[in-house]
């Protein structure tokens, strides 16, 4: 008993000292959990929202975004824009995490490797903007004739390959964050595989990188803003991508934020934590396979499915969390127009719900395809969530228009396979922006895009893209988008269903955390702990 | 000394009586012998009438509980048990612009504090299809943040739900997310755009359960649209045992992942333990060598990974995702499980061909089939039926992980594992999506095991002399 009673003290000592405040006032701390180890730190190769996050409080772009989404100095001072030129002129302080000057070689450099074919990596594309990036990509010419140059130490002149209204906001991607050449090419393919690989030049630095356990990010003193930065470090204690786990350590004051789902936010709300809301900018919607040998490529089935399909049944009934908006177009509401918002100057057009109308359309695809429609294979995440959505359509599509559907469960890699590989009829995808442009979304069903995984084409749309594309006319762009969006409603190309709310659990002493619809979110570069 | 020497007279006969060799006592085979001790065990007599009602439950119940167990109610979502219930017509949705402040000038400066919104009220009929709330302007505010909450809010850290945000121009907002008909306490918090006040007004709202005109003829709660005016009530579809996550009768999911956990339950075990009756029988009556060879194969048997084969099966079979796993599991338990009962009957055939009736009946020529047939099976049973009654649970419980996994059935078919790996999910807000499920896993289980006991003590001959 004695034994016991030792053991038990033990524990409770142990377990004491483990519980220490998620906030330390005093040395200006904070712990928090991410969702899984980050998967690429090499900012030329990042894709995913981790990375990003990580990412975007390590480096730092040309410009950067302020809290209310307006693009601000980062590495440049100033710019210049011009149809065919973009000038950057960059600050002398900027420093590496080694001391060493930031210089326009570092972005040119970067931006070079990031389109050779041999880095493969997937957001090239963002670069295309710029004059001969495509054809780098592709392997057709040197990656020295990027029209990206530094004019001296402090200055990057890129030419544009077209118009571009958006250049200045794209910088402000992680992709575009600078590399040095000397460090990466001593690295080789160790660069960004472990923290003592990496050269920063953000408002932190990652002294620690334990993988899969732990990370930590410490004040960058070299950092040209370094006076303005509150926070010392940034404790990343815990990966772990489920949600309940982490609502446990948030309420034994081990993490100070946590996201919540539909089912933890209930727990929550019992223990009276202030809930907060944040409309992520990301659009979920059913993608359909439009290759010729899929029913779906049949619009008559479409749209049959188009008028059965309630919105706000799914983000109020199924989906049951605040935040969320009905999906009815690709553009969610927050992108801009040309002065308003653009979806109130282009309003989305919308289905009138009814079972009798898409009936109507169904006998005329059964017409068209010959008898009666096979069983639809619907791909869905491995996510509750996702599975719950592909339930409710499965039921939905059964009980209203008779349409027999299969649910295919798979995780995110093997979803995407799929989607590549063309192996489904309709696909529970989502996309979130990369910029604040509408081109973000406009180019997804673009016929070029290796997105567009549904193969969706329609010359008419591919047009309208070009003319977005290509001009700096607000108006011309926007109107061009607007008609667009109409083509993408009258052919049924996609099911919007929701644009993604999410809630999440901040503690009550830190102010100056930063959610984002683009850029690294959330953003705790100017956060700090209040006493 | 004299020997007694007893003599002829002193001997009488006895009178002959009738009766003396009859059995008065009733004859009993073994089968009616083991049912008399059967039904002196209560717990096995019990758990067989348990066993019956589940059987029954699960054929019958559809007769009488005729609701399609695919059929979604999201008017009625996670709804625990309760009695039938009515629910007021409504108009279909109509949507609603709100109560906006027409040429709205933002606020140049922002203030460090402002007063709380002012006349926080409803705009018609708070129901559960749609409650619209409107509050007056707040002079210096440039926008609105509206919170529900499901207990009365204890400062302004407890708010509850933030429901959304409404920009400076806008004074209403309107609700839809899964409203229920109870206390909702509502809070609206001005804002600068983006910061908040640390001010708020209340307004506590029970909006009543409401259905629209359209969905109750959908639903066929009504059979023309003219049948209940719009502000009538209506009774709407009665869930006894409540429902799951997207509405679905649990009492007809039950029943019908009764089906599927009862048929892999009874099925597997019925065919692999006749596998194993054979296998295990052929090894121990002919012995020696072959004996050897078998047992060995069974080893073999024993040691492959069951969910590896479960999942090569389905690839195998071109089951392809989307499409019940039913069959390859079927198969794997059979192909897999038999080892088990093949060594119990070997061991019991090699023991019971040494005894001496068998020889007895060898001598006065009786045949191999025959000594099989008429001696050796008939001796096994007893072990046979204990092993398939504890073979039954086992299974269920392997068809339960299974779809727990989800290897098992494909949405939307329900089984009991499958329903309790969904309601686990929302385990603490909605209990009885797992608690039923559940149920009825430990309830089957635990009868067959019990009835397994039962057995063992009945049909073990042994135990006959304590009576």
């Amino acid at each position: 008993m004695r034994h016991i009673t030792v053991f038990l003290t033990c524990l409770i000592i142990l377990f004491q000292d483990a519980s220490a405040s998620p906030v330390d006032f005093e040395n200006q701390t904070i712990t928090v959990a991410i969702e899984q180890e980050p998967p690429q730190l090499n900012s030329a190769k990042a894709t995913d929202q981790v990375s990003g996050m990580v990412l975007g409080h390590l480096m730092e772009g040309l410009v950067r975004y302020d809290r209310r989404g307006r693009v601000v100095p980062g590495v440049a001072t100033r710019w210049e824009m011009t149809d065919d030129k973009a000038t950057f002129y960059l600050r002398k302080d900027a420093r590496w995490s080694d001391g060493k000057p930031v210089t326009a070689h570092d972005f040119v450099f970067a931006w070079r490797t990031a389109l050779k074919p041999i880095t493969a990596s997937e957001y090239a594309f963002i670069f295309f903007p710029i004059k001969n990036a495509q054809a780098i990509n592709k392997g057709e010419m040197p990656a020295d004739q990027l029209g990206a140059i530094a004019l001296d130490d402090y200055t990057v002149e890129v030419s544009l390959e077209r118009p571009t209204a958006y250049f200045i906001k794209l910088t402000a991607f992680v992709t575009f964050s600078p590399i040095r050449e000397d460090f990466f090419n001593a690295k080789g393919d160790e660069y960004a595989a472990n923290a003592d690989d990496m050269l920063y030049n953000g408002a932190f630095i990652m002294p620690e990188w334990t993988h899969s356990a732990s990370l930590k990010m410490v004040k960058n003193q070299n950092y040209w803003n370094k006076d303005n930065i509150t926070l010392n470090a940034i404790n990343v204690d815990y990966i772990t991508a489920d949600t309940r786990a982490r609502l446990n350590l948030y309420t034994d004051g081990k993490i100070a934020f946590t996201r919540l789902d539909g089912e933890t936010y209930k727990d929550a709300l019992s223990q009276r934590f202030r809930i907060r809301r944040f409309t992520t900018g990301s659009v979920f919607f059913i993608e359909y396979n439009h290759r010729p040998e899929r029913v779906t490529s049949n619009i008559n089935l479409r749209k049959a499915i188009q008028h059965v399909f309630d919105p706000d049944e799914m983000v109020n009934r199924v989906l049951a969390v605040p935040g969320n908006l009905r999906g009815e177009s690709i553009f969610p509401v927050w992108l801009n127009g040309v002065e308003d918002k653009f979806r109130r100057e282009y309003p989305a057009p919308t289905a009138r719900y009814s079972v009798a109308t898409a009936k109507q359309y169904l006998e005329r695809a059964r017409e068209q395809l010959g008898g009666e429609i096979p069983p639809l294979v619907l791909l869905v995440g491995d996510s509750p969530t996702a599975t719950k959505q592909g339930e409710y359509m499965q039921g939905l599509l059964l009980n209203k228009l008779g349409l027999e559907v299969k649910i295919d469960v798979q995780t995110f890699k093997q979803r995407l396979a799929k989607m590549t590989s063309g192996d489904f009829d309709m696909v529970g995808a989502g996309w979130g922006p990369d910029f604040d442009d509408i081109m973000t979304f406009g180019d997804l069903f673009a016929s070029w895009n290796l997105n567009n995984r549904g193969r969706y084409k329609n010359p008419a749309y591919d047009r309208l893209v070009r003319i977005a594309m290509n001009s700096t006319d607000p108006k011309t762009r926007m109107d061009a988008m607007g008609e667009g969006q109409q083509i993408l409603f009258d052919d049924a190309a996609l099911l919007p269903q929701y644009e993604q709310g999410i809630i999440y659990l901040l503690h009550p002493k830190v102010k100056g955390v930063v959610r984002r619809v683009v850029g690294a979110d959330p953003d705790y570069t100017h956060a700090k702990v209040i006493p | 000394m004299s020997l007694f020497q007893p003599e002829t007279s002193m001997f009488e006969p006895l009178e002959t009586q009738d009766g003396a060799e009859v059995i008065t006592r009733p004859s009993l085979s073994y089968w009616q012998d083991a049912w008399v001790r059967l039904k002196k065990n209560t717990r096995a007599i019990i758990s067989l009438n348990i066993i019956i009602l589940l059987a029954i439950f699960t054929l019958l119940g559809p007769f009488f509980w005729d609701v399609d167990p695919a059929l979604q109610d999201l008017n009625q979502v996670s709804q625990p048990p309760s009695m039938p219930k009515t629910a007021l017509v409504v108009g279909s949705y109509q949507s609603w612009d709100g109560v906006t402040i027409e040429n709205y000038e933002p606020p140049e400066d922002y203030a460090d504090s402002v007063p709380a919104p002012t006349n926080f009220r409803t705009e018609g009929k708070p129901t559960t299809q749609v409650v619209r709330l409107v509050w007056d302007p707040v002079p210096e505010a440039d926008g609105y943040n509206v919170y529900r909450n499901v207990r009365e809010p204890q400062g302004f850290a407890d708010l509850g739900l933030p429901l959304g945000a409404t920009y400076g121009d806008e004074l209403s907002y309107e609700d839809r997310l899964s409203l229920e008909s109870r206390d909702y306490y509502y809070s609206v918090v001005p804002t600068d755009g983006i910061d908040e006040y640390e001010i708020f007004a209340r307004l506590v709202i029970t909006p009543q359960l409401a259905i629209t005109q359209e969905d109750a003829l959908e639903r066929g709660l009504i059979n023309r649209i003219d049948d209940v005016a719009i502000g009538e009530l209506v009774e709407i579809e009665f869930h006894p045992l409540g429902t799951d996550y997207l509405g679905r009768d649990m009492l007809a999911r039950l029943m019908e992942g009764a089906r599927v956990s009862l048929f892999i339950g009874i099925v597997a075990p019925l065919l692999y333990v006749i596998v194993g009756i054979i296998y295990g029988g052929f090894a121990g009556y002919i012995g020696g060598r072959f004996d050897v060879v078998l047992m060995r194969f069974a080893d073999f048997v024993v040691a492959l990974p069951f969910l590896l084969f479960m999942i090569l099966f389905k690839i195998a079979f071109g089951i392809g995702p989307g499409e019940s796993g039913i069959m390859p599991m079927l198969i794997a338990l059979v192909l897999l499980m038999w080892p088990a009962t093949a060594r119990l009957v070997r061991g019991q055939v090699l023991q019971i061909r040494e005894e001496g009736y068998i020889e007895a009946a060898r001598l006065l020529g009786g045949k191999n089939h025959y000594l099989i047939m008429r001696h050796i099976i008939p001796n096994t049973m007893g072990v046979i039926l204990v092993t398939l009654t504890f073979a039954v649970p086992a299974a269920i419980f392997t068809e339960a992980f299974l779809s727990f996994i989800g290897m098992g059935v494909a949405p939307p078919t329900p089984s009991w594992g499958s329903m309790c790996n969904e309601g686990v999910k929302t385990m603490l807000s909605h209990p009885h999506e797992l608690f039923f499920p559940a149920l009825l896993i430990s309830i089957t289980v635990l009868a067959f095991n019990l009835l397994g006991d039962g057995l063992t003590e009945a049909l073990d001959s042994k135990m006959r002399s304590r009576d």
